[in-house]
C-alpha cells in the first residue's frame, strides 16, 4: 500500500508546532540540550517560508509578532526584539522570493543563509538598542546559523521548492 | 489576485509587517533603560503566568526523572548498599576531625573576639525563602531564571539566590507569585569577589559569549571572567572564590566557585552552583543598599552633568571657602530615602541648567553695604 504525502495544510501545521517548540522548550529547565544554540530559531523558517508562500496574507506577520513576543517574554527580553527579528526575517524573505524566479533548493538555501545573516546583522543594532551596549550578539549567531544548516531538512513544512505558489511568479 | 512582484501595490501583509517592525522598534526603545513602568508590570505578570505553565509543563519531565532513577536504582541496589555503607564508615571519621576542628576554630574565633561566621555575613539565612525554578534561560541574549516565589512569599528585589552549592545570582524582577532571577553569567552580572585564602579582589564579569559545554560537563554554566584584580600574583589556581560584599550588593562570604586560570593570563571562575542542575533555590533577604535612584538628593547647586565635565570637575576643585559673604551652606543629604521629597529651587531664568559654567565656583564677592 502507498502511503499518500502530507498534505501542505498537514506540512504548514507541523511547521507551526515547530516554531512555537522552538520558543518554549529553551524556557523549560530542561537541561542544555534545549539550551537556544544549540536549538534553532525555528521561527526564522516559518518567516522565510511563510514569506515566500503567504502572498498577501496578513496572518504570517501577525503569527509572528505573536511569537516574538512570547520569545521576549520567556526570555526576559524587552518586548519587541524577538519580534523585530522574526519580521525583518519575513521582509527580507520577502524580497528573496520575488528576485527568485525559479528557485530550486540551492537558491532557496542561499537565499535563508542571506536571511540569517541579514537577522544578525539587525540583531547587532537593535539587541544593544533594548539590551544595553554590552549585550552579546554571538550566542544568537550561532543558533541563527545552526538554523541555516539545518533548513534543507525542515524545508518542506515552510515552503515548497517550485515555483507555482510563490509571489512575482506568473502561472 | 496582485502577486508582490507582479504589480506595483505592496501588498497588505508586507505593509502590515513593515507597520509591525516600527511598531516593535518603537517598544524597545521605549523600554530601553527603564525600570519599572508598565513593560515591566506586563513582564512580571507573564513571568507569573508562564511560570505555571513551565512547571505544569516539566512536571511530567520531573516525575519521569525520580522513575527512572528509581528504576535504575533497583538494579545495582546491593552494591549501592554497600557502597553507601562503606563511604559512612569514612564519613564517620571525617564528621568526628570536623568537629574537632570546628570546636578549636570555635575557641580560636573567641579568642579573637570574631564575629559570629555565616553563609555570607548579613545574610538572613533564617528568613529564607525555597522555591523551585520553573523556567530557564529562554533566548540567546540574556541568563536568567524564573522561580516559584514572588512577592506573596516575601521575595524583593536585590535579594539573593542560591543553592546547596554557592551563589546563583540576584533578583532582578518581581511578580505575585515567580520572580527573574539574574545569573552569575549573564553579561549584566558583575559582582566583586575574593580569594578566600589570598584575599585578592576581583570583579566577576559575567560573559554570555561561550555556550555550556555540552559533552564534558553537561550542567556547567559559562565561566565568568576576573576583571580588575588587585595582586592577581598571589591567586592560586584551584583557589575557592566568595563574595566580598564590596559595593554592598551582596554579603561577604558566599561561595560562588573555583579560580581557574585560562593560560592567556586571564582567570575565570567555575561556578560552583553549576556543578549540578539548578531545580531548588534559597531565596535570602538582603538588601545591602539603596539604588541611587531611590535616594533623592537635595539641590545642592549647578548639576554635574553639564556639556562640560571639566568645568563640572573645575567648579568641585575650586570649590569656594565658606566666608562671611557665600550663602547658606549646602543642605546635608537625606540619611534615608524621603518618601515625599522637597520641592527642588527653581534655578535662575537667566541661568539654564544645561549651558557650560566657565566662570569659576566662587562666588562674586557683593559689594559691602554702605555704612551708614
Amino acid at each position: 500500500m502507498a502511503l499518500r504525502a502530507p498534505s501542505r495544510g498537514v506540512l504548514r501545521v507541523w511547521g507551526l508546532v515547530l516554531a512555537v517548540a522552538s520558543v518554549i522548550l529553551p524556557a523549560l529547565p530542561l537541561g542544555p540540550v534545549f539550551a537556544q544554540p544549540p536549538l534553532p530559531l525555528a521561527v526564522l523558517w516559518a518567516a522565510y517560508g511563510w514569506a515566500a508562500e503567504d502572498e498577501t496574507g496578513w496572518r504570517a506577520p501577525v503569527a509572528l509578532v505573536m511569537l516574538g513576543l512570547l520569545h521576549d517574554q520567556l526570555a526576559g527580553g524587552p518586548y519587541g526584539l524577538f519580534a523585530v527579528l522574526y519580521l525583518s526575517a519575513y521582509l527580507v524573505g520577502r524580497v528573496a522570493a520575488v528576485v527568485m524566479s525559479a528557485p530550486n533548493l540551492v537558491s532557496l538555501w542561499g537565499g535563508f543563509i542571506v536571511t540569517t545573516l541579514i537577522s544578525i546583522g539587525i540583531a547587532y543594532v537593535v539587541a544593544p538598542l533594548g539590551l544595553g551596549r554590552n549585550v552579546s550578539v554571538m550566542l544568537y549567531a550561532q543558533a541563527a546559523l545552526i538554523t541555516a544548516i539545518l533548513f534543507p531538512i525542515v524545508r518542506p513544512l515552510y515552503m515548497s521548492a517550485g515555483a507555482a505558489t510563490r509571489p512575482g511568479v506568473r502561472r | 489576485m496582485r502577486r508582490a512582484g507582479g504589480g506595483r501595490r505592496v501588498p497588505p501583509g508586507v505593509l502590515l509587517a513593515i507597520v509591525l517592525v516600527v511598531g516593535g522598534l518603537v517598544l524597545v526603545g521605549v523600554q530601553a533603560g527603564r525600570d519599572g513602568g508598565p513593560g515591566e508590570a506586563v513582564q512580571q505578570a507573564g513571568d507569573g503566568a508562564a511560570g505555571a505553565a513551565g512547571a505544569a509543563a516539566t512536571q511530567p519531565a520531573r516525575a519521569g526523572e525520580g522513575f527512572f532513577a528509581r528504576l535504575a536504582g533497583m538494579w545495582n541496589a546491593h552494591a549501592r548498599v554497600e557502597e553507601l555503607e562503606r563511604e559512612n564508615q569514612e564519613m564517620q571519621a571525617w564528621r568526628e576531625l570536623a568537629e574537632r576542628l570546628a570546636e578549636r576554630n570555635a575557641r580560636y574565633e573567641a579568642l579573637l573576639r570574631m564575629p559570629v561566621d555565616a553563609f555570607g555575613e548579613g545574610a538572613d539565612i533564617e528568613n529564607s525563602i525555597a522555591a523551585q525554578l520553573v523556567l530557564d534561560s529562554g533566548g540567546p541574549f540574556t541568563r536568567t531564571l524564573v522561580a516559584n516565589a514572588g512577592d506573596d512569599h516575601g521575595v524583593r528585589v536585590g535579594y539573593i539566590a542560591v543553592n546547596e552549592n554557592g551563589l546563583i545570582g540576584r533578583v532582578v524582577s518581581v511578580g505575585a507569585r515567580s520572580s527573574r532571577i539574574l545569573m552569575l553569567d549573564d553579561y549584566n552580572s558583575r559582582i566583586p569577589v575574593m580569594g578566600e585564602a589570598s584575599r585578592v579582589r576581583a570583579v566577576l564579569a559575567g560573559q554570555a559569549t561561550r555556550p555550556p559545554d555540552l559533552y564534558t560537563s553537561p550542567f556547567q554554566m559559562q565561566s565568568p571572567r576576573l576583571d580588575f584584580i588587585v595582586g592577581a600574583q598571589s591567586l592560586r589556581e584551584g583557589e575557592r572564590v566568595v563574595t566580598s560584599g564590596d559595593g554592598g550588593l551582596y554579603p561577604r562570604g558566599i561561595p560562588v566557585g573555583v579560580a581557574r586560570s585560562s593560560g592567556d593570563g586571564q582567570w575565570r571562575v567555575a561556578l560552583a552552583a553549576s556543578q549540578r542542575p539548578i531545580d531548588f533555590v534559597r531565596i535570602l533577604p538582603f538588601v545591602g543598599i539603596e539604588r541611587p535612584e531611590a535616594t533623592q538628593v537635595e539641590d545642592e547647586g549647578p548639576p554635574l552633568n553639564t556639556t562640560s565635565s571639566v568645568a563640572a570637575v573645575g567648579r568641585e576643585l575650586t570649590q569656594a571657602p565658606p566666608s562671611a559673604l557665600t550663602a547658606a551652606p549646602p543642605r546635608p543629604r537625606p540619611a534615608t530615602p524621603t518618601a515625599a521629597p522637597a520641592p527642588r529651587p527653581q534655578p535662575p531664568a537667566e541661568q539654564p541648567r544645561a549651558e557650560p559654567q566657565p566662570e569659576p565656583a566662587q562666588p562674586e564677592p557683593q559689594p559691602a553695604e554702605p555704612q551708614e
